[in-house]
C-alpha cells in the first residue's frame, strides 16, 4: 500500500512534450516506479470479448470500465469480503466477525487504489504523478489512523504506524530476500545499495525523533509531576514532527527532481520487456477519478469497522491489542506490495524489492508517523512520538540489523532469513505481552514504564 | 571454541572434491584447527621404536601423540593435582584454581581430536562435528551449571564468551598483526564477516526483548507474571535462534562454501613450512573416539569442581561471581584458540583469525545460549534470555563496534588496540560491579555484603 516514486512516469508513448533526456525508449519503460511495477504482478489483462457482444455504448464503456477496475487483479476474489462486512454490521452479527471481513475487503482496496493512482499518473505527468502514488500509496494507513485518532484511541495509531514500518523493513524485506536467494542460489544478487542508504538514514531520523521523547519519560525523577513530562514530550513531539515532514519534502525533491539517477532501476535484460503491459492507460482521467474518490471512501468506511472492533475482536480471539495492530494490521495492508516484492526478487530484481520496501518504511515513518501527529494537534488529541519502550527497542534494532545487512550491496538467502526471523521472534514477543495496558489521560499507551502513575480512569481500555 | 571456515580436506585421503589446485586444499582447513595446529608439535617417535611389543608401541605412540603432542602439555599436571585436592579437601579456592587450569590443555586436545576424527567422517560430518565439539568446555559447564541451579553462572559465562572472543581474542590478533605488518596493509573478505555478524544482531534482538518486557511492565504487574511471559518469549526465540544456526551451517557448509575460503596468498612458502602436520590422521579413528569420550567426561569432572567452588573461590579472592563467569572462565577456555589466532595474525593471514574469533562468537550466542535455554526447559529450571541491563549493554556495544570496525574490509593495529582497550573497561565494569544482584526467582547473585552469613548464594 505504500506507494513509492523511484521515476518519473514514461509519458514519451503518451505524446506528452515534456520528454526527459534519459535516453533509450528502453530506459523509459523501466521508468516506472518501484510500486507500480510490483503491483502489475498482481494484475490480469482484461478479457473484454464478453463485453463486445453489449449493444449499448454507453454501457459497453461502463462494463469495460467495471471489470477493469473490479475484476482486473487476482485478489478480485476478496472483494465479496466487502458487502459482507457492511451486511454483518447492519445485521448485527458479532464484531469479531465484522473486524476479520473489513479486513479481508482492505486487502484488495489497497491494490485498486495504486492501480487507479497509477493509470492517473499517464494523465498528470510524471512529477505530480510521483506525488500522487507519494500520498494515496499509504491510503489505507493514513486512514485508519486519523480515523482511530477521532475514536481517541492513540494505542492503536501508534501501534498500526510501528507494525507497518516493521513489516516493511523486516518481513517483506526479508521474505524478498529469502525467496529471491533461493531461487537465484547460483547467481551473485546485486543492487544499488546507495538508494537504500538513503533510506535507511532517513529511518534513523525518524528513530532519533522517537526515542528523545521516549527517555525524557526516564530521566524524570521522582518529584517531577506526570503532566509536565507529556507536556514537554508533546511539544518536542509537534515540532519534531514539523521538522520530519520537511525533511520528507526534501527527501521527494531529491528523489524527483535532483537525484533522479540514483533511484534508476538496474539496467534490464530482454526478457524484461515481456512482462511490461502496455504503457497506455486503460481507463480515462475522470472515471479513474471518479473511482479512486469512490474506493477511498469504501476503504474509509472498512477502516471504520477495523478501529471500532478492534478491541472486541483482540478479546475473543484472546490476542492483545499490540499484537493485531502491530501484526496483523500490516500484514492485511500491505500483501499485495508484498507478493511483488517477491515476485520482482525471484528474477533477481532486488531494486525494485528494495525500493518497494524500504521507500514504505520511510513514508510511513517519515510523512504518515508526523502528519497524524500533527492532525491530532488539530484535532486537540495529546498524541506524541513516544511510542514506548518496548516498540521503540524493536524498531531500533530493526533498523540496525536491516542497515547493516544491506550495506554491502550483496544478497543471499541468509540474509532473508535473519530478517524473517527477528520478525518472528518481535511478533512472538509482542504475542506474548498480555500485559493489562492503562491509558490515564489517554497520553501513555500500551506498557506503561512509570510506576508511579496510577491513574483510576475506569476500568475499560482506551476510555477517554 | 570451534568455528567452520572450510570443508575438511578429503583429496589426499582419496575423496573426488573438485577445489583447485593442491595448494588450496591445504588451505582449505577449518581456520579452527589452522589456529589449533599452531600449538601443536611434532611427535618424536624415535624412543617409542625401540619398544619391542607392537601393542604397546602402538598404546604409547597414541598416548605420545594425544598427551604429549601439545605445547600446553605442562598443564596436563593441574589436573591430576585437582583430582587431589578434591579428594583431600584442600581449599576450594585452589580446586577452582587448578580446575581452571587443567581445563585448558583438555579444550584443545579435544579440538585436535576432533580435527583427526574428520579425516574418516569426511567434510561435512567433520564440519558439523568440529561446530558441536568445538565449544565443548562451554557447554559442559553450562549444563552443570545448570544442573546445579546456577542460572546466573549460565548467563555470564556465556556471555563472557561471547564478548571475550569478539573483543578481546580479536582484539589481540589484530593488534599483533597490526604492529607485525606495520608497512603492509592488511585485507580480509568481509563478506564471511558480514554474516557472523548480522547472526549476532539476531542473538542480541533476542535478549534485548526480554530485556525491554521487564522494564517496559509497571510496578504493579505482579514479577511471577512478566517472568512468566518473559520466559516464554525466551523459550520460543531460542527455537528460531537454533533454526537460524542450522540455516547458517547449510549456507557456511553447502550452498555458499566458496564465500568462506581463505584468501589466496602469495608468500606461500613460508606457510608450508608452517603447515607441519601432514594431512593424515596420525592416530586410529576408534582410538580417537575412545580419546574423545574419555577426555570429555574428564573435562566434565573439572567443570563440576569449578561449578562447584565458584563461590567459594570469589569471596576469598575477593572478585564477584559475576567477575570471574565473564572474564575469567572464558579466558582459561578460549586460551588455545586466542594462540593461534594471534599468530595467524602475524603472518597477515587475517580471514582465518577473523573466522576463528567470529565463528566461535556466533556459535556461542546462536547455538549454545538457545541450547542451554532448552535444556533449562527440559530440566524444568527457568532460564531465560534476559541477560541484565549491563551485560546486555555491553554485549550491544561490543557487537556494534566489532561490527562497525570491521566493516571495510581492512585492518591495523590502531583497531585491535581500541576492542582490546573496550575489553579491558568492560572487565573493569565488572570487576568494580559489587552490587549483588537479585535474580526473579529470588535467589542472589553476586557478592553478598559479609554480614549476611545465612543466605548463601543460588539459595533456593
Amino acid at each position: 500500500m505504500a506507494g513509492i516514486v523511484t521515476e518519473p512516469w514514461s509519458s514519451a508513448e503518451n505524446g506528452n512534450a515534456s520528454m526527459t533526456p534519459k535516453g533509450s525508449s528502453r530506459e523509459l519503460r523501466h521508468g516506472r516506479t518501484a510500486h507500480n511495477m510490483s503491483s502489475s504482478s498482481l494484475r490480469k489483462k482484461s478479457d473484454l470479448r464478453v463485453i463486445q457482444k453489449v449493444p449499448y455504448k454507453g454501457l459497453k464503456d461502463f462494463l469495460t470500465n467495471l471489470q477493469e477496475v473490479i475484476l482486473g487483479t487476482k485478489l478480485a476474489i476478496l472483494f465479496p469480503a466487502i458487502p459482507a462486512a457492511i451486511i454483518c454490521t447492519y445485521c448485527g452479527v458479532s464484531q469479531p466477525w465484522i473486524f476479520g471481513l473489513s479486513m479481508l475487503g482492505l486487502t484488495p482496496l489497497a491494490e485498486r487504489v495504486s492501480f487507479l493512482t497509477e493509470q492517473l499518473a499517464f494523465y498528470t505527468g510524471p512529477t505530480l504523478g510521483g506525488l500522487l502514488n507519494a500520498t494515496c500509496g499509504n491510503a489505507t494507513e493514513l486512514i485508519i489512523a486519523i480515523l482511530a485518532l477521532t475514536n481517541n484511541k492513540v494505542a492503536v495509531v501508534k501501534y498500526s504506524l510501528l507494525g507497518s514500518i516493521l513489516s516493511n523493513l523486516l518481513l517483506v524485506l526479508g521474505t524478498s530476500l529469502f525467496c529471491g536467494g533461493i531461487a537465484n542460489l547460483r547467481r551473485e544478487q546485486r543492487f544499488d545499495r546507495k538508494q537504500a542508504d538513503v533510506n535507511f538514514f532517513l529511518l534513523l531520523l525518524g528513530l532519533l525523533c522517537h526515542l528523545l521523547p521516549l527517555l525524557y519519560t526516564y530521566v524524570a525523577t521522582e518529584d517531577t509531576p506526570a503532566a509536565v513530562i507529556s507536556d514537554m514530550s508533546l511539544v518536542l513531539s509537534r515540532s519534531s514532527s514539523i521538522i520530519m515532514l520537511i525533511s520528507y519534502i526534501a527527501y521527494l525533491v531529491f528523489q524527483l527532481w535532483t537525484h533522479r539517477q540514483l533511484f534508476d532501476a538496474q539496467d534490464q535484460e530482454d526478457e524484461y520487456d515481456d512482462d511490461v503491459e502496455e504503457e497506455t492507460a486503460v481507463i480515462s482521467f475522470w472515471s479513474g477519478f471518479v473511482w479512486l474518490v469512490g474506493m477511498t471512501l469504501v476503504i474509509a468506511l472498512l477502516s471504520e469497522y477495523v478501529v471500532a472492533t478492534i478491541e472486541t475482536a483482540s478479546e475473543s480471539w484472546n490476542l492483545s491489542v499490540s499484537f493485531i495492530s502491530i501484526i496483523l494490521l500490516p500484514i492485511v495492508g500491505n500483501a499485495a506490495e508484498h507478493a511483488g516484492a517477491i515476485i520482482f526478487a525471484f528474477k533477481n530484481k532486488l531494486d525494485i524489492s528494495l525500493g518497494v520496501a524500504l521507500g514504505s518504511a520511510t513514508q510511513i515513518g517519515l510523512f504518515v508517523v508526523p502528519l497524524t501527529i500533527i492532525v491530532s494537534w488539530i484535532i486537540g488529541i495529546n498524541m506524541d512520538l513516544n511510542f514506548n519502550l518496548l516498540e521503540t527497542g524493536s524498531l531500533a534494532l530493526s533498523i540496525i540489523i536491516t542497515a547493516f545487512t544491506l550495506q554491502d550491496g550483496t544478497s543471499h538467502y541468509m540474509k532473508g532469513l535473519v530478517l524473517l526471523m527477528c520478525y518472528f521472534i518481535i511478533a512472538i514477543c509482542f504475542f506474548v505481552d498480555k500485559l493489562p495496558q492503562k491509558q490515564p489521560n489517554g497520553f501513555h499507551m500500551g506498557l506503561q514504564q512509570m510506576n508511579n502513575v496510577v491513574t483510576a480512569t475506569g476500568g475499560g481500555v482506551f476510555s477517554s | 571454541m570451534g568455528s567452520i571456515v572450510e570443508p575438511w580436506v578429503t583429496a589426499e585421503n582419496g575423496n573426488a572434491t573438485a577445489k583447485g589446485s593442491n595448494r588450496e586444499l591445504r588451505h582449505g582447513r577449518t581456520a579452527h584447527n589452522m589456529s589449533s595446529s599452531s600449538l601443536r608439535k611434532k611427535s618424536d617417535l624415535r624412543l617409542i621404536q625401540k619398544v619391542p611389543c607392537k601393542t604397546l608401541k602402538n598404546i604409547l605412540s597414541n598416548f605420545q601423540e594425544v598427551i604429549l603432542g601439545t605445547k600446553l602439555t605442562l598443564l596436563f599436571l593441574a589436573i591430576p593435582l585437582a583430582i587431589l585436592a578434591n579428594s583431600y579437601h584442600y581449599g576450594r579456592p585452589l580446586i577452582f584454581g587448578l580446575s581452571l587450569i587443567g581445563l585448558t590443555p583438555l579444550a584443545e586436545r579435544v579440538s585436535f581430536l576432533t580435527e583427526q576424527l574428520a579425516f574418516y567422517t569426511g567434510p561435512t560430518v567433520g564440519g558439523l562435528l568440529n561446530a558441536t565439539c568445538g565449544n565443548a568446555t562451554e557447554l559442559i559447564i553450562a549444563i552443570l551449571a545448570l544442573a546445579n541451579n546456577k542460572v546466573a553462572v549460565v548467563k555470564y559465562s556465556l556471555l563472557g564468551s561471547i564478548l571475550s572472543n569478539l573483543l578481546l581474542v580479536l582484539g589481540t590478533s589484530l593488534f599483533c598483526g597490526g604492529i607485525a605488518n606495520i608497512r603492509r596493509e592488511q585485507q580480509f573478505d568481509r563478506k564471511q564477516a558480514d554474516v557472523n555478524f548480522f547472526l549476532l544482531l539476531m542473538g542480541l534482538l533476542c535478549h534485548l526483548l526480554p530485556l525491554l518486557l521487564k522494564y517496559a511492565a509497571t510496578g504493579e504487574v505482579s514479577t511471577s507474571l512478566i517472568n512468566k511471559m518473559s520466559l516464554n518469549l525466551s523459550r520460543t526465540s531460542s527455537i528460531v535462534m537454533l533454526i537460524a544456526y542450522i540455516a547458517y551451517l547449510i549456507f557456511q557448509l553447502w550452498t555458499h562454501r566458496q564465500l568462506f575460503e581463505a584468501q589466496e596468498d602469495d608468500d606461500d612458502d613460508a606457510y608450508d613450512d608452517e603447515v607441519t602436520v601432514e594431512e593424515t590422521p596420525v592416530i586410529g579413528f576408534w582410538s580417537d573416539f575412545a580419546w574423545l569420550v574419555g577426555m570429555t567426561l574428564v573435562i566434565a569432572l573439572l567443570s563440576e569442581y569449578v561449578v562447584a567452588t565458584i563461590e567459594e573461590a570469589s569471596d576469598s579472592w575477593g572478585l564477584s561471581v559475576g567477575f570471574i563467569s565473564i572474564i575469567l572462565l572464558p579466558i582459561v577456555g578460549n586460551a588455545a584458540e586466542h594462540a593461534g589466532a594471534i599468530i595467524f595474525a602475524f603472518k597477515n593471514k587475517l580471514d582465518i583469525s577473523l573466522g576463528v574469533a567470529l565463528g566461535s562468537a556466533t556459535q556461542i550466542s546462536l547455538f549454545v545460549v538457545p541450547l542451554s535455554v532448552i535444556v533449562a526447559w527440559i530440566m524444568g529450571i527457568k532460564m531465560d534470555l534476559n541477560f541484565n541491563i549491563l551485560e546486555t549493554s555491553s554485549l550491544a556495544l561490543a557487537i556494534i563496534i566489532t561490527a562497525f570496525t570491521l566493516q571495510d574490509g581492512t585492518s591495523h593495529y590502531m583497531k585491535g588496540l581500541v576492542l582490546l582497550l573496550c575489553y579491558v573497561i568492560i572487565a573493569a565494569c565488572f570487576f568494580v560491579d559489587q552490587i549483588p544482584q537479585k535474580q526473579p526467582n529470588g535467589t542472589i547473585v553476586g557478592l553478598q555484603p559479609k554480614n549476611n552469613p545465612g543466605s548463601g548464594f543460588f539459595a533456593a
